[in-house]
């Protein structure tokens, strides 16, 4: 675009004007308007045009930024190193494989070991999430079923209204905390060693600091909670209030995404390429009614995130795109040359009288 | 009057009038007054003596009447037809794209809740955290459609009316405030009543105007005169400045002085003596009022009227006349006379003035008329109105046999005019033909430019008048209605049959279709008469002239007939833009898509009417090419950016039911949704305002770019198409771009809710930017403010620990993810708009751009393609026209008083006084007859 600023031919205005305040007789009357540029619709302006010069610099300008941007966005995602484990399945006892909800409904140990091998160094902290797959947090049943109101302050315990079906107990008493996104919470934990020496999972400070402060009441205990015929998912100490109840924190900011990750912890420590990691599992979660995936993630973290190449290829995509753009344009503009602002274009110019 | 001041509030009577009608020609009353007064006989009460509504009064000090009607009861109350409400062609069209976006929306609900239920049905039953219940009643079907009824309600904008009752406002005072539309005479500005119909005025494509007060001054002023087969003032255009004329009036020669003599007196003209010694001048009609000043220029000045004896002061002696009787004017007769007699002599006198075809007949025999007749044919080229003046002594046994018939007359019961003009009739005879006056009716100034222009611009023009056909067509050719031969062609329809008219318009039509292809300059010209029989029998036929034709001159028409040809040429599908200044155009005005009065000499009753009222007919130009394109382009780019952002943010609702298993969650909350319509989207588009496209100077120079605006070329289905195009493209921008970069830990709903919208506020602040034409200081302000502002309201927003997005604005601005993502969507978005805008900018321009272009580059265009100023100069000889017919040789001559349309136009402004006056004394002295009768 041009950013020539020059004020356009319009910015005579005060010329003329004063033109025209000579020109009245002395019968100057009230109702005249008075003049002003806006009101006269000349205020000074910049009236840029799309030169072949200014279009194909702002491409070129584009792709100059936006290579490099690129190509820092997926050094930094590269540079993330992430363990993924795909383990409904196989968390599964062979012979029970055939009809999964049964077992995943069925009580008793549901323990499973899985073993995960660093290839890259890890640096702490290292994350660990949880992901699902096919799990759909931003339904618009389950996203609105939660009660702000009673997460964050004792006496509005029974503001239950949006948290239908899960708002009371059978026997009419609240729930605390209700609805559908607590009642639902993720409930596989994990343990790690390396070694046979078990590696800590730091699970405080997880969840926002903002949440713990003001959205989760600290005099706040669950009372009730998973208490009904159908139990949803983990069960909550109810000596612990619900601002330190991190896990359920992280879980109730919804996720956007029918994917999405969850942290559970962080490993303080730097995990050395062939490290092997034995993990030890309760799969408790049920998503095998809807086909979910479920995923044990290990991600160091970047500048830019974890690791997501995304960026970096759009990036480098829109760059290159922009490039062959100023390129296209360049040449065409080498090629056949085009007069701006050619009269001889006006049709009324070369036919006159006709429209 | 007969009774006395005193008494005369206790005047006791009855009056018998008609029901309410709006035939403002007749009023047929009886007046009966109660003892002691009158007897309890009855007095006829005519239109003469009847006082219409809004009339002013003039040259009295006091006056008494009665009201009759009030209210909506009048004759003009029950003229003024309701307006309707005018809807402007692009509020149609939006209309029209709203109705096409509510389908749209219908589809897109039915689609989405068919598919929210089978979901719902296969898959979402199996989601045990949603806890479906497994049975619900039938209504719950509906549940699904009705939510995404909900999130697609954004989807026709709402703000849009307020937007555009906003900026149509804003339009309306730029109109107001314009220094250049400002009559400098009298100071007045333009207005604009009706503010919401400026778009309109870029689309015009019929203009039907007025002639007289309209396109010229209505201001009569002499300028030539032909005294016994001498022409005066042909060489320098004023006969007042003719040598050869003040040299006949210095050595008295008999026939100029009675000529002037008859100028001056022959009239109903009132003079007024003011302090300051000078004369004012009353008069009814402005020919008489042209005709006694120009007596009174050549020393025969009419000083005083004192009740019948009218005081002449010719070269310093004063001559005193008594006016006898006065045999009015009618549309009729043509003529008037006076009988006077010279106080000083005693002698009788019959002065007359009238058309010549009314006047020259009645030449005494054996007075060659030859001259005269050349001399009309002459001035009536030249589109001067021509009066023809004579005189005749009278015997005194003559005028008293005579007297007592025409008193007689005058107080008949029973077919009263009829009587009086044959009474007139059989006094005005052998009459000495002095010569012929031609009264010019200047053209106001910039006129023939401004319809040059706008003709140019690809508006059409017809002239409605009251004229008669040759004055109508002389002012025709000198406004550049029409252009002169060989280029030009007038086609004449008369008749004064149905069969004369339909043969006559078969013609025309025969030829309009065979020169419809040819580059000529065809116009047909009609009268009152054929027009009535056309529009009633042949209205088929006329319809298909009325599409044929660029350029049309009625003459004789009607107000009601200039409103069915508003009518007719609405009916046709055709934007029609009236103007005109006086109570006759009303119901042109009111009926017109645009309704411009003139405020002008006639009064302010067109203006008060119109939409638009502007102090001169010159200011037309910049009203349509300047106000009227602006704001049909600013609306147009208003109107379809409100769908535009609506659509935006529609759509990524849309597409993100799509991965929230179709069930209707919204990914914005609804502060958010509610500020993105009110707030962030609508304060850049309001300063579009003063967006100009094209430079005042070049449209000027460039009329014809207007036909953008007429044809509707930026605001139609295939505009809207491509708006359309580009809001899906960049929801799907937005939309893909963010569901990636914030995926997996960072796909937390507030946050992602919070990124997608401000990609929407930074890709419109973008698009704002590209389509803006030219910045002003204040649309920075406003494209990049309100950016800003984006940001300071949802960090208040997030400061709030009881709002949903607490903390999240925040959090997303220290994150490099957030602006690199910002940055990619404004890219991906813009960049291809860009480009396609720059290919077709450069390669495929508009003729907008090529001119934009050339304007910035400063190219050779601006002194290409000028228009020359046409300074046709209202004397010069305009050359003959080729009419299709043999050329009538009827002279040019408006009728002093008559009933003619234009004369009631007159009755209605406050330049004109009333008949009532005049009509008072014979009132009064017919009551006295009908006393001394009984």
């Amino acid at each position: 675009m041009n950013s020539n600023n020059t004020p356009s031919s319009s910015a005579g205005g005060p010329g003329s004007a004063a033109a025209d305040s000579t020109a009245p007789p002395t019968t100057r009357n009230s109702k005249r308007p008075k003049y002003s540029r806006f009101t006269q619709q000349e205020l000074p302006a910049c009236k840029p045009i799309l030169t072949p010069k200014w279009v194909i610099s702002a491409f070129m300008l584009v792709t100059v930024i936006f290579i490099p941007i690129g190509v820092a966005s997926l050094f930094a995602s590269h540079d993330v190193v992430e363990i993924i484990d795909r383990y409904e399945t196989d968390c599964i006892p062979e012979d029970s494989r055939k009809d999964k909800i049964a077992y995943i409904q069925s009580s008793g140990d549901k323990t499973c070991n899985r073993i995960l091998n660093v290839t890259k160094h890890m640096k702490h902290p290292i994350y660990v999430y949880y992901q699902l797959d096919n799990y759909y947090q931003n339904h618009r049943r389950y996203v609105k079923s939660r009660s702000d109101q009673q997460l964050r302050d004792r006496d509005s315990e029974n503001d239950t209204s949006a948290c239908k079906p899960e708002d009371k107990t059978a026997n009419g008493s609240t729930i605390v905390p209700c609805g559908l996104i607590a009642w639902s919470l993720f409930n596989d934990s994990y343990s790690f060693s390396r070694n046979n020496q078990n590696l800590s999972v730091n699970k405080h400070g997880i969840s926002w600091k903002s949440d713990r402060d003001h959205k989760f009441g600290k005099d706040v205990f669950p009372k009730n909670f998973q208490s009904g015929g159908l139990i949803g998912g983990k069960h909550l100490n109810e000596s612990i209030p619900l601002s330190e109840q991190e896990d359920l924190i992280v879980w109730m900011r919804t996720a956007a995404l029918p994917t999405f990750r969850k942290l559970y912890g962080k490993i303080e420590v730097d995990l050395v390429a062939g490290d092997v990691i034995n993990v030890t599992l309760q799969n408790n979660y049920n998503t095998y009614s809807f086909n979910g995936k479920k995923k044990l993630v290990l991600s160091t973290t970047s500048w830019l995130g974890g690791k997501n190449d995304f960026l970096g290829i759009a990036y480098l995509t829109v760059g290159g795109l922009c490039f062959f753009l100023a390129m296209v344009f360049t040449i065409i503009y080498l090629v056949k040359p085009r007069r701006l602002g050619d009269p001889s274009y006006l049709s009324w110019n070369r036919n006159p009288g006709g429209h | 009057m007969g009774i006395d001041f005193d008494l005369l509030h206790k005047v006791k009577g009855l009056i018998e009038c008609p029901e309410p009608d709006k035939d403002i020609r007749r009023f047929d009353a009886n007046l009966r007054l109660f003892p002691p007064f009158l007897d309890n006989d009855v007095c006829p009460i005519t239109i003469k003596n009847t006082l219409l509504q809004s009339c002013y009064l003039r040259n009295t000090e006091w006056a008494c009447g009665v009201a009759v009607y009030t209210g909506n009861e009048t004759k003009l109350g029950m003229t003024r037809g309701v307006p309707e409400p005018k809807l402007t062609a692009v509020d149609a069209m939006i209309d029209k794209l709203t109705g096409a976006i509510f389908v749209f929306q219908l589809v897109v609900v039915m689609v989405l809740g068919v598919a929210g239920n089978i979901w719902k049905d296969t898959e979402a039953r199996k989601l045990w955290y949603v806890e479906y219940p497994t049975k619900g009643p039938w209504y719950e079907l509906l549940v699904i459609p009705l939510r995404f009824e909900l999130l697609c309600s954004i989807m026709i904008p709402i703000s849009i009316k307020v937007s555009l009752d906003l900026v149509k406002g804003l339009y309306a005072k730029f109109i107001d405030w314009d220094n250049k539309m400002v009559d400098q005479e009298t100071s007045t500005p333009a207005h604009a009543a009706n503010t919401a119909i400026s778009e309109d005025l870029g689309q015009v494509e019929y203009i039907l105007t007025d002639k007289t007060g309209t396109l010229t001054e209505n201001q009569m002023i002499f300028k030539r005169c032909c005294i016994s087969g001498t022409f005066y003032g042909n060489e320098i255009g004023d006969a007042l400045k003719d040598e050869d004329l003040v040299n006949a009036v210095a050595t008295r020669s008999p026939d100029v002085i009675h000529f002037l003599t008859v100028m001056a007196i022959c009239n109903t003209v009132v003079p007024i003596q003011r302090q300051n010694g000078t004369i004012l001048y009353k008069a009814q009609s402005q020919d008489e009022e042209a005709l006694v000043h120009a007596a009174a220029g050549l020393h025969m000045v009419f000083v005083k009227k004192n009740g019948n004896v009218l005081d002449i002061n010719f070269n310093a002696s004063v001559i005193q006349y008594e006016v006898l009787d006065t045999l009015e004017f009618t549309s009729d007769r043509k003529r008037m006379s006076v009988v006077v007699k010279d106080c000083q002599s005693g002698k009788l006198f019959l002065l007359s003035k009238g058309a010549d075809e009314a006047i020259l007949p009645c030449a005494s025999t054996g007075q060659q008329t030859r001259t005269f007749s050349e001399a009309v044919e002459q001035y009536s080229q030249l589109g001067l109105r021509t009066l023809c003046l004579a005189w005749r002594e009278l015997e005194e046994d003559e005028y008293q046999e005579w007297s007592l018939m025409f008193k007689e007359a005058n107080s008949a019961l029973v077919d009263r005019d009829w009587r009086i003009a044959e009474v007139c009739q059989r006094l005005e005879h052998h009459l000495q033909i002095l010569g012929v006056a031609a009264i010019e009716d200047r053209l106001q100034d910039g006129v023939p430019e401004t319809i040059e222009t706008l003709r140019k611009a690809g508006i059409n023009f017809w002239m409605l008048t009251g004229d008669k056909q040759n004055t109508a067509i002389q002012i025709a050719l000198s406004c550049n209605f029409v252009s002169p031969e060989p280029k030009g062609q007038l086609l004449l329809i008369n008749g004064k049959t149905g069969d004369e008219v339909r043969q006559s318009l078969e013609r025309v039509l025969l030829t309009m279709r065979i020169t419809s292809s040819e580059p000529k300059d065809v116009a047909f010209v009609i009268d009152g008469w054929a027009l009535e029989i056309a529009l009633k029998h042949h209205h088929k036929a006329f319809m298909e002239l009325a599409l044929l034709s660029k350029t049309a001159i009625c003459c004789r028409v009607t107000p009601s007939q200039k409103a069915q040809l508003v009518e007719l040429l609405k009916s046709c599908e055709y934007r029609t833009l009236a103007i005109g200044d006086g109570g006759n155009d009303v119901r042109m005005i009111q009926q017109a898509h645009i309704g411009v009065g003139i405020s002008g000499r006639e009064g302010l009753q067109a203006a008060r009417a119109a939409d638009y009222s502007i102090g001169k007919f010159r200011f037309l130009k910049r009203l349509i090419l300047v106000h009227g394109r602006y704001s049909y382009n600013r609306t147009a780019f208003l109107s379809q950016y409100s769908f535009y952002k609506s659509l935006l943010i529609c759509f990524i609702q849309i597409f993100f039911s799509l991965i929230s298993g179709v069930s209707g969650t919204s990914l914005f909350n609804s502060v958010s949704l509610m500020a993105y319509n009110v707030f962030y989207t609508s304060v850049p588009v309001l300063v579009n305002v003063l967006d100009k496209d094209l430079s005042e100077r070049t449209v000027m120079q460039h009329p014809q770019i207007l036909f953008y605006c007429q044809a509707g070329r930026l605001l139609n289905p295939s505009t809207f198409a491509g708006w359309f195009g580009r809001s899906l493209f960049h929801a799907i921008v937005v939309f893909v771009i963010c569901i990636h970069s914030y995926a997996f830990e960072k796909s937390e709903m507030e946050e992602l809710s919070m990124v997608v919208l401000s990609g929407c506020i930074w890709l419109q602040a973008f698009v704002v930017a590209l389509e803006t034409n030219s910045f002003t200081i204040l649309q920075h302000l406003a494209i990049w403010g309100n950016l800003v502002a984006f940001y300071v309201i949802n960090w208040i927003v997030s400061a709030l620990p009881s709002s949903g997005m607490y903390t999240i604005m925040f959090r997303l601005c220290r994150q490099p993810s957030y602006w690199i993502t910002m940055f990619l969507i404004v890219v991906a978005g813009m960049g291809p708009v860009l480009a396609l805008k720059y290919f077709r900018y450069t390669y495929r321009p508009s003729k907008i751009n090529i001119l934009r272009q050339a304007e910035r580059l400063g190219g050779p265009i601006l002194s290409l393609g000028n228009i020359e100023p046409q300074s046709r100069a209202f004397e010069k000889e305009v050359s003959p026209l080729s009419i299709s017919q043999p050329k009538s040789r009827s002279p040019v001559y408006e009728p002093l008083l008559s009933d003619s349309p234009n004369a009631i136009r007159r009755s209605f402004g406050p330049g004109a006084p009333f008949d009532f006056f005049q009509s008072q004394s014979r009132l009064s002295s017919s009551y006295a007859r009908n006393c001394k009768d009984n």
